[in-house]
């Protein structure tokens, strides 16, 4: 434990000297932060036309009513709790994507910089470097998230129709922000690892490392389209099956991770 | 302490260490030389347990080194790799700590202050190592390499492309170490700089061609002999000497060089039977062939000696 801390701090130290990096990810979040007041709250005030009287809201007002924190919302804080409830998603995975990048750099830069033989020369195992290295890009993710996740609390009290809130303290919402998005960013950025434990190039690296985020991706368009409802019970599925997934991935990362081959055949 | 028995180490078809043995003993400064892709890197990854042996094996202290063991091999060798591995964007001390605490060490801040002030670096503690001149990152890399207190250190070029000063400073280093009963192993292509300090060389191309002390390795491969200069012509006084229990006489215009087993008791009846011949000499001294002589008669040969 003392050298993943140790490997971890360092990750941040880097981070702290080059804020750089965490553009990208602050840019996505802030985007995935707005987009749904624009969709929920800007839009209808500018059109003034009001969500709930819409016909394209009305099949979904009805399903989203039956639930237990939308029972009591006004027909217009119903809609736009169901829109920002529908937006969570993106709001996870945003900052987890935009560490993809970081994270599929991360052992090939080491490498790159000549960083990576040193390193290996200490007591260091396998598991400890990748859980450090995992941990150095999964740890400024879930910050993110959860501080997206408050201001976007806060930008819904204070903007959205009276009551509308609540629905981010429903457990699927909690859910989804705490349970199912670390568990998902760490099976990505473990994914993403592993694509920087075995490819030779940074490039590569990145642009396999982007490809990661498809089926992220696929899952919020899921979401946002109605094809797949996330409810509770399909949160706990998909948590068990993530915590499960991350274990195969560590140890699949682990037994890929060649100490040998990176130092002798890389260029 | 440390030492390499038949290693070999093979890259798919490619063979780059080829039976090598020999031990590292404490408190000795052991040189491995040989030309660029001779396997000095990959005999150093070997014994610093970041890669296996094909075949053969390390041992240390007697104790066979494996992948389940080569934590604990590594926890006692500092390794200094060809490139001084700094992460550029932390400061020098934020380097050195985070090996610290790699390395599970006590009290890694103090350690940590400490070697800063040991290799005259105090005052560069904060500064990023990106922004360090080629020498003073090599410092804190050799900082790094020691912070843990190894008593193997194992040195991959520790002085290319330093300044004379710094390359001074690092030599003095090593001297050092080898002072604290360290085992110090200098891979190098300095020659100038093993003659200097070098208690024991090698010399490896592939295969291992010799190993032993730069003046044993005179002797093997040169044997002893005295040069004597004189006044006139030396080649007339050939004949004489050999007819005097000489036979490995050579003359080249003034001087003379004659092999000798022991120089202490051949010197005064070589000298008494030119000067019987009527010779003037000016000077008698033992031949010297510097560590650059055996090295490329041994690279040039390719065979074991």
């Amino acid at each position: 434990m003392t050298r993943i801390a140790a490997l971890v701090s360092k990750e941040f130290a880097d981070l702290r000297h080059n804020p750089g990096v965490l553009l990208p990810a602050l840019l996505t979040a802030a985007i995935s932060i707005v987009l749904p007041f624009f969709v929920a709250v800007i839009v209808p005030a500018w059109t003034g036309e009001r969500l709930s009287d819409s016909s394209d809201f009305q099949v979904a007002l009805e399903i989203y009513r039956s639930q237990p924190e939308a029972r009591t919302l006004s027909p217009e804080a119903a809609v736009q709790a169901w829109l920002f409830q529908q937006f969570l998603p993106l709001l996870v995975l945003a900052p987890v994507a935009a560490s993809m990048s970081v994270a599929a750099y991360t052992v090939i830069g080491e490498k790159q910089a000549r960083t990576l033989e040193p390193l290996l020369a200490t007591p260091i195992t396998t598991f400890e470097l990748l859980s450090a290295k995992v941990l150095g890009a999964l740890v400024p993710a879930i910050a993110l998230t959860v501080a997206s996740f408050i201001i976007y609390g806060a930008g819904i009290a204070l903007f959205a129709s009276s009551g509308a809130v609540r629905v981010l303290f429903a457990p699927r919402s909690l859910g989804m922000v705490f349970l199912l998005g670390p568990l998902a960013a760490l099976a990505a950025l473990q994914l993403a690892v592993c694509v920087s434990s075995r490819v030779n190039d940074a490039r590569s690296a990145q642009q396999i490392g982007a490809l990661i985020i498809l089926p992220l991706a696929g899952l919020l368009v899921a979401q946002l389209t109605g094809t797949v409802a996330v409810t509770g019970r399909l949160i706990g599925i998909f948590t068990i099956v993530l915590a499960t997934v991350n274990i195969i991935l560590m140890r699949i990362g682990v037994a890929l991770f060649d100490r040998e081959s990176i130092l002798t055949r890389w260029q | 302490m440390l030492a390499a028995v038949h290693l070999t180490r093979r890259f798919g078809q490619r063979l780059a260490v080829e039976d090598a043995t020999f031990e590292i003993a404490r408190g000795e400064i052991f040189a491995l030389l040989g030309p660029n892709g001779a396997g000095k890197t990959t005999t150093l990854r070997m014994l610093a347990g970041l890669i296996e042996p094909s075949a053969g094996e390390v041992t240390l202290d007697g104790h066979r080194v494996e992948p389940g063991n080569a934590g604990r091999l590594r926890a006692r060798v500092g390794f200094l790799t060809e490139a001084p591995g700094l992460w550029d964007r932390l400061t020098v001390r934020e380097n050195l700590l985070t090996y610290a605490r790699l390395h599970g060490l006590a009290s890694p801040a103090v350690i940590v202050e400490q070697s800063l002030k040991m290799f005259g670096i105090a005052d560069r503690g904060d500064e990023r190592a990106a922004l360090l001149s080629k020498g003073l990152k090599q410092r804190v890399a050799l900082a790094r390499t020691l912070l843990h207190n190894p008593d193997i250190v194992l040195l991959d070029e520790p002085t290319s492309g330093l300044d004379p000063e710094s390359a001074r400073d690092v030599r003095e280093l090593i001297v050092t170490l080898r002072d604290q009963n360290r085992a110090v192993l200098l891979s190098t292509h300095n020659l100038d700089e093993v003659e200097r300090i070098a208690t024991t060389v090698a010399v490896l191309r592939q295969r291992m061609l010799a190993v032993d002390s730069p003046e044993s390795l005179r002797v093997r491969l040169f044997g002893r002999r005295l040069r004597i200069t004189l006044t006139g012509k030396a080649g007339s006084f050939i004949p004489a000497l050999r007819e005097s229990g000489h036979p490995d006489v050579a003359a080249d215009d003034h001087t003379l060089s004659i092999a000798t087993q022991d120089a202490t008791r051949d010197t005064p009846d070589v000298v008494r039977v030119l000067v019987e011949r009527g010779a003037q000499i000016m000077s008698v001294v033992p031949e010297e062939h510097s560590l650059e002589d055996i090295y490329l008669r041994l690279v040039r040969e390719g065979t074991p000696q």
